[in-house]
Order: structure tokens, then sequence, then C-alpha cells
């Protein structure tokens, strides 16, 4: 009875220790001798499938790394999970990266409901993030240790697109389309900042769901308000149904929308031409530069991922992990994740294939600078303002 | 304003309503809730889509061959999925169509991927005409009217005047007794089937035309039209058509009022009917007795 009790008493406790443990037992390691195991997630399928290739962009960049020797002898292997962009499935996907096959860093990430639903969890388990393929203030405000990104928030972005609008192109009835998410929120957050800053206001501001197939009425409102610019942080498809819903009512106005709508030979082709004179940001160099590593990575996407088609989002997928390479390298041998965070803590004015990238270990907002570009035709890429800082970022304050 | 927006709501609402009876008529004959419908019109969508893009056939000879496609697999899924299931649950028959649902966009990935396509009908959105001041129609939205008054009146004349029509209400009213008159209740369960998946199909080619195309692109068509068949009533064929034209015009009403609520409408008028008119608006409550 005794031996009984003791013996029960041991399960007791050994699952209340369990319980008790910190995530941070959960993982398994993301490297050993022979390997680094980096990964993303990504909508695969699904509303959002259009920005699936981002999370597929890594594979270049391994196999480039790799067919170069590998890291201080290390290979480079990365892992790309569909997430359907939907959180719920983010969680399951990561957490099955991270304890299944044990990874050393994320890179990419799109959708920032889903980087919101596993940001915490990456924090406890101490897994590094580098370059979210969204970037949203909550990610690295206040700072999260592990957590670098690469992509201009979108309050920023939202911002100095604003400015173009009422300076550049004199337009004074500002509408907003925006996606119900933190994505959308922070894109509506900037346009207002810097609207109140001109003392204007928004002629309207409209929320949509990624899943929304029906635009009339929101469309309507636009050209009911009279707004001569719709500026928009919504998804591709979302995008494509509002210029056609408002073509088909006779409204055009000028389309202006955040850098991830930026993938022109895209949008161009799924909205039957009409993407011609949108205006968008711009983070990354457009995808047919004459540049040296532009061109090494599209000669290495046709080598290791012919299938792959060559556009501003794969690209992208491979630009995001620039630093994570360039600190793993600086790390040298002894590799361990808070080596690496020391290196990328260290980086200053890094210069990739984005804008320039700047961390210290009480800033890892990496950028705050966009180009601004214009849909040509046959869906060209034209600069109408070079990389542009915003003077009004509240984070810089 | 008001004007343009009654034309909208009633053009996503033809669109809604054509897709409802495409549901009710599995339901009617069969009394399954096929949740497989939007998969099996965005299958035969993509088949169009292919004919079109990689044949490169004129635009009615794609259309033609995409209907008997539809048709096909309608029977197919019938004769495939629901058949061999021997005296199935409602349960067993709802996991069945699921089953299917995934099966069909795990095809459609494979085959055409997950991104986003054009799917161009020869009724453009982009052409577009101003009968009164302030209220632009454009093709798509008049070829949606056409195309549902169509159907409308075919379905009218098919069930009243054909025997397979009658043959399918009197499936519908009591299989046992119809299979007693010598009919093949089997055969009109897939012929049913067939029926279903060409009208969804017609639906889908006109959503498609307005978004993108996708594997993805008829879940929430899917959900509206399921929600105008409950309003309208699943057991009526009219009443679900005006059950789409009714929620069209409350989407777009109360998209434009309060735009953040409306993707939630469609469900809310779903719980307020079940509560309060459980057979729909429009559809005759019968009541058995045992």
């Amino acid at each position: 009875m005794k031996l009984k009790t003791t013996v029960g008493m041991i399960v007791l406790a050994l699952a209340v220790a369990l319980l008790m443990a910190p995530a941070a037992f959960a993982g398994k390691p993301g490297f050993d001798d022979k390997e680094i195991r980096i990964a993303a997630w990504g909508p695969q399928t699904g509303p959002a499938a259009a920005w699936g290739n981002v999370a597929r962009g890594p594979n270049v960049m391994a196999a480039i790394v790799n067919a170069e020797g590998g890291i201080h002898g290390r290979k480079l292997k990365h892992f790309v999970r569909d997430d359907q962009y939907n959180p719920a499935q983010t969680k399951l996907v990561v957490k099955e990266l991270v304890e299944q096959q044990g990874i050393f860093s994320f890179v990419c990430g799109t959708s920032a409901a889903g980087g919101m639903a596993v940001k915490d969890y990456l924090k406890d388990n101490k897994v590094i993030w580098v370059g979210p393929a969204t970037s949203v203030e909550e990610y690295v405000f206040p700072v999260n240790p592990y957590l670098f990104t690469i992509m201009p928030l979108y309050e920023d972005e939202a911002s100095i697109l604003t400015k173009y609008v009422v300076e550049k192109l004199k337009m004074k009835k500002i509408g907003i389309l925006y996606q119900n998410d933190p994505y959308g929120k922070n894109g509506l957050k900037g346009v207002l900042q810097r609207l109140k800053k001109y003392r204007m206001k928004a002629v309207a501001e409209i929320p949509v769901e990624p899943t929304e197939q029906d635009l009339a009425s929101q469309m309507q409102k636009f050209k009911s308000s009279g707004a001569e610019a719709v500026l928009m942080w919504v998804a591709p498809k979302t995008a494509v149904i509002a210029l056609k819903t408002s073509k088909s009512m006779g409204y055009t106005p000028q389309w202006v929308s955040s850098m991830t709508l930026g993938d022109y030979e895209l949008m161009y082709k799924i909205s039957g031409g009409l993407w011609e004179g949108v205006v968008t940001g711009a983070f990354t160099l457009p995808p047919e530069t004459r540049h040296p590593l532009m061109d090494k990575y599209r000669e290495a996407t046709k080598k290791y991922a012919p299938e792959e088609r060559w556009g501003v989002f794969f690209h992208a997928g491979i630009m995001f992990t620039e630093p994570l390479i360039h600190a793993l390298k600086k790390v040298g041998k002894n590799l361990s994740t808070e080596a690496c965070l020391r290196e990328l803590n260290k980086i200053r004015n890094f210069k990739g294939t984005g804008g320039k990238i700047t961390y210290t270990p009480k800033r890892h907002q990496g950028t705050d600078s966009i180009m601004v570009m214009k849909c040509g035709p046959n869906a060209t890429y034209i600069k109408v303002m070079d990389w542009t800082s915003n003077e009004l970022a509240s984070w810089k304050k | 304003m008001i004007g343009q927006l009654i034309i909208e709501g009633l053009a996503i609402g033809a669109c809604y309503g054509l897709f409802a009876i495409a549901v009710v008529i599995i339901y009617k004959t069969s009394e399954v809730v096929n949740f497989a419908q939007g998969e099996m019109a965005m299958l035969s969508t993509f088949i169009a889509f292919h004919i079109l893009n990689y044949y490169h056939y004129p635009f009615w000879l794609a259309f033609i061959l995409t209907m008997a496609f539809a048709i096909l697999l309608g029977v197919l899924i019938e004769f495939l999925f629901l058949r061999p299931a021997k005296h199935p649950s409602l349960l067993g028959l709802i996991v069945i169509t699921l089953g299917a649902e995934m099966l069909l966009m795990g095809l459609a990935g494979w085959k055409w991927g997950a991104e986003q396509k054009e799917f161009v009908v020869p009724m453009s959105y982009q052409v577009t005409h101003e009968p009164f001041p302030g209220m632009i129609i454009n093709d798509w939205a008049i070829a949606v009217f056409i195309t549902a008054a169509l159907v409308m009146v075919l379905l009218f004349l098919f069930f009243k005047y054909t025997k397979l029509g009658i043959a399918m209400r009197a499936t519908q009213q009591n299989q046992h007794a119809a299979k007693i008159m010598g009919i093949r209740v089997e055969r009109v369960f897939s012929i049913a089937w067939g029926f279903s998946s060409l009208i969804g199909t017609i639906a889908a080619m006109f959503f498609a035309s307005r978004s993108t195309l996708d594997p993805g692109f008829m879940l929430e068509p899917f959900l509206r039209a399921f929600a105008a068949a409950v309003l309208g009533g699943l057991m009526s064929i009219p009443g679900v058509f005006i059950g789409g034209e009714l929620l069209g015009l409350i989407e777009n009403f109360f998209g434009y009022v309060w735009p953040e609520w409306k993707p939630i409408v469609a469900f809310v008028v779903i719980i307020l009917v079940l509560c309060i008119r459980p057979s729909g608006l429009f559809a005759k409550h019968y009541v058995k007795k045992v």
C-alpha cells in the first residue's frame, strides 16, 4: 500500500513537472555537425496562395549555399509547410517543425495573423525567426530577442504611399480598403498618421475579410464618397475583385496598394490587365533588375527550381534569408543560437537585394524604407520614387 | 446609389440563387446536402479553363464540353461515392460528401496549382451600360439575369411536363412508392446529381469570371448559396432562387451601411430563418402523421 502510494506520488509529481516545464524543452536541436535546419510556412493553398512562393524561395538560397560548400561545413536544409493562410494551421505546422524536425531558424512566414499566433511559441522555444514575409509592429515592439524583421512596417509603407498620393499625385480624397487583421489595420494606421499631418481625413475606411467574394457595396461606398485614390492592404484575390467590381460600376480611382501585391506579372494576369496603372510599395529590387546578386539568384532559380516562376515574391523568399546567412557565416564553426543572435544584433547597414538593414540589441526592425513603383504596360515596373524612409515613423522617436 | 446597389445585389443574388438551385436539386431527390457541390463546380470550371487556355477552343465549344463533363462528374460521384454506401445515416452521407470535396480540391490543386487564375467569359464586366443616370449595368450582370431566367423556365418545364421530371418529383415525395410504380430510383438519383452539377458549374463560371479561379474559390459561394437555400426553403426551387436574390440584396444594403458586418449577414439569416421558420420562407411545411 505504502509502495503504491509512493509510486503514485512520483507519477503525479512527474506529471506536474512535465506540465509545468518550460516550453524550451519541447523543441529538438536545430542543427548538428552536418546540417542546419531552417523552415518557412506559407499559404500553398487557399485565398492567399499567390504568396505561397515566398516560403519556397529559401530552397534556392539553400541550394546556392550548399553548392558553395555549406556554412563552415554544414549544409542548409529548408522545410516548407502549408498553413493555408489560417493561423490555427500555422500553429500546427510550426509546432510540428519545431518538435519533430528541430528547426534552428525560421525564415519568411506569410500572414500577420499566422505570425502573431506563433511568435511567442518560437520565443519560448528559443527559435530564431528572421525576415517574416509580413511586417507588423507587434512583432518587434517591444523587442523580441529572437525575431528580426526585414520588411518595412506596413504602417511606414502606408505613410510613404500616402505622402506620394497627396504630394505627387495631388489627390485629396483618400479611401482605404483594409483586411480586417493586423496586416490591414497597420496599413490603415499609417495612412491615417500621414493624413493627420496634412490635416486631412480619409473619405472612407472599409474593412474586408480575405474570403469575401462580393465587394459591390464596398465599391459603391468608395464611389459615393468621391474617393480619388483608394489605398489597399488586402490579399491578391480581394484586390482583383475590388478592381473588377469597381470597373463594372464605372468607377476608376487611382488604386494604390501595399508592397504585398507587388508581383505585377501575377496581378496583371489575374486581373485581366486592370493592374496597369496601380501604384505599389516595393521592399526589394524588381525581379528583372541587373545587379550581381539578382543575376546570381535568377540563374540559381533556373538551375535549382526551374518549375518556379521568377517573380518578386519568389525572390523575396531568397532575400529574407540574406541576413541569416550573413550571420551564420560570421558565427564560424561553433554554432549556437546565442552566437547567431549576437551576430544578427551586430548587423549594420547590410545591403542585400532589399533595403539597408540595421539591427541592434534594442532594435530588430531592420528598415523603414520602400521604393514606390507603378505597374506599366505588360506588367513592367516603373520606379516613381526611389528608396524613401518614413520620417514620421513612430518607433524611431 | 440605391439603384446601383439593387442591380449589384440582384446580380450576385442570381448567382447565389443559381448555385442554391444546384444544392436543392440533389436535396429534393435524395435528401442529401452535398458538401462537395462547390468543388464539383470548381473542377468543371477548371476543365473549361483548361480547354480555353491549353486547347484554345472557342468559348461556346468549351462551354458545351464543360457542361458534358459536369454532368458526367455529377453522375460519377453519385455512382462511386453515394451508391455503394448501404443505408447510410445522415452523418455518414455528410462525411461522404465532405470526403468527395477534399478529394476534388486536392485533385484541382495537384493539376492546376493553388495560384489564382483569370477566367474569362465573353460577357465582360468591363462592358457597361447606363440605362438611367447613375445606374450602371454591365454585360456580366445581364448575362447572369438572362441565364438565371432561362434555367428557371427550363426547370419549370422539365419538372412539370417531362416524364423524367415527374419521376424525379415522385422519387422525392415517396421513394418506395416510386419504385413500385416502376421508376428506377437509382437512375433518377444519378440524373439529379448530373443536373445539379451542370447548374452549379454555370453559376461557378459566373463567380470565377467576377473574381479569380483557384481550388478554393467556391467555398464561400457555397456557404452563401446554402444560406439562400435555407432562406428560400430547401424544397422549393423558385423559393431558393428568391432566397438568393433576397440574400444578395440584404448583403449589399447591409454591407453599404455596415461593411464590417457584411461577411456574417448570410449566417445570421440562416440562424434567424431556422429559428422562426425552419422550412424556409417559401417551402410548404409538411407534417408527417405517424
